[in-house]
């Protein structure tokens, strides 16, 4: 048996998002079993079913050293705040 | 044909298939928990109540009314029901669930085939929406019976299931009450058992050539009769609704 992971789609723009994963011994038999153990109740319209094994997965700490950059992280809270004392002082003129 | 209110004879013919489906989906459904590994318990149950969904539609058909299928399912008499012997039978050990469910689904869709071109509009969307389903329901049966015959072990557990179970399926495919009224009325355009060679192909182009003995059994009792197990079968499909049979569900 070998490991899956199921991926659903739902229509339209919606992207493809990790809907859990599945044991099966063949290809084909782990996109029937995902069809009916995660899309049965119309959960999505595209499915993807990955073997584990061929995922790449990134060693630890790979991706640690974005953890502390608080520079990168602008949520466009102080441009608008910005804009908005902007617009209010042009209507104040 | 007009719809509102079907002869007889065709309810009849429409009942036997409606009961199989029934019956055949409760049979499914009882997988659920104690099949081999957790993914297959939850898709075998599934497949079940796919063909819960399509006995539903056909009872609906029959009685006019979907509000009137529960209190038909539960308070008919044994003698009511025609299903056949293989749907009502208690395979309880895996390898014979899963032959009764590979051969039944390869009968199946030939089945739903004869209602493609029904003079019934209903028919007509009703068996396009099973035959829908009824494609993974065969692919599921056929990945998982191709896996298993590669295993020796698993191989001759199935070979010896499939000898019990052709037989029956031998008189799923035998005449059908109402079957010449169907056919004349343009309900469904042939006899069932005309695609029983098809059936049969399938099955010896997925396991090998079998006894032809095993296809012409004859050792079989009418729609009209409850096969034994039909008693336990028809007590776990009642044991909730005993409960309280004035319950409004």
């Amino acid at each position: 048996m070998r490991i899956y992971e199921v991926f659903l789609k739902a229509d339209g723009k919606e992207e493809f998002r990790h809907a859990g994963s599945i044991e099966a011994p063949t290809d084909e038999l782990a996109l029937v079993l995902a069809r009916e153990n995660y899309a049965r109740r119309a959960e999505g319209t595209h499915m993807w079913v990955v073997d584990r094994e061929n995922i790449c997965v990134s060693e630890d700490g790979f991706i640690d050293a974005n953890l502390n950059k608080s520079h990168r992280h602008n949520d466009g809270e102080r441009v608008a705040k910005w804009r908005k004392s902007q617009r209010n002082k042009k209507s104040d003129d | 044909m007009i719809k509102s209110v079907l002869p007889s004879e065709i309810k009849e013919y429409l009942l036997a298939f409606a009961d199989d489906e029934h019956l055949m989906g409760q049979q499914h459904t009882e997988w659920i928990g104690i099949a081999p590994f957790l993914e297959e318990d939850m898709a075998f149950a599934s497949i079940g109540q796919d063909e819960l969904g399509h006995a539903s539609m056909l009872y609906a058909l029959i009685l006019e009314d979907s509000s009137k299928i529960d209190a038909f399912i539960f308070n008919r008499k044994p003698e009511e029901w025609r299903s056949c012997q293989l749907v009502e039978s208690n395979h309880r050990n895996w390898e014979e669930a899963l032959i009764r469910h590979w051969c039944y689904d390869m009968a199946e869709d030939l089945r739903w085939e004869l209602f493609r071109e029904s003079s019934l509009p209903e028919l007509v969307s009703i068996s396009e929406r099973a035959l829908k389903e009824e494609k993974y329901h065969r692919q599921h049966a056929d990945a998982l019976v191709e896996t298993l015959l590669t295993v020796p072990a698993s191989q001759s557990r199935l070979m010896k299931a499939l000898e019990e179970i052709v037989p029956e399926v031998v008189e799923l495919f035998s005449s059908i009450p109402g079957e010449t009224e169907a056919i004349s009325s343009g309900l469904v355009s042939g006899k069932y058992c005309d695609v029983f060679s098809t059936w049969r192909s399938r099955v010896e182009n997925r396991f090998g050539a079998l006894d032809s003995k095993l296809f012409t059994t004859s050792d079989h009792q009418s729609r009209t009769k409850r096969h034994s197990d039909f008693g336990p079968l028809y007590g776990r499909i009642r044991e909730v609704f005993l409960l309280d049979p004035k319950a409004v569900w």
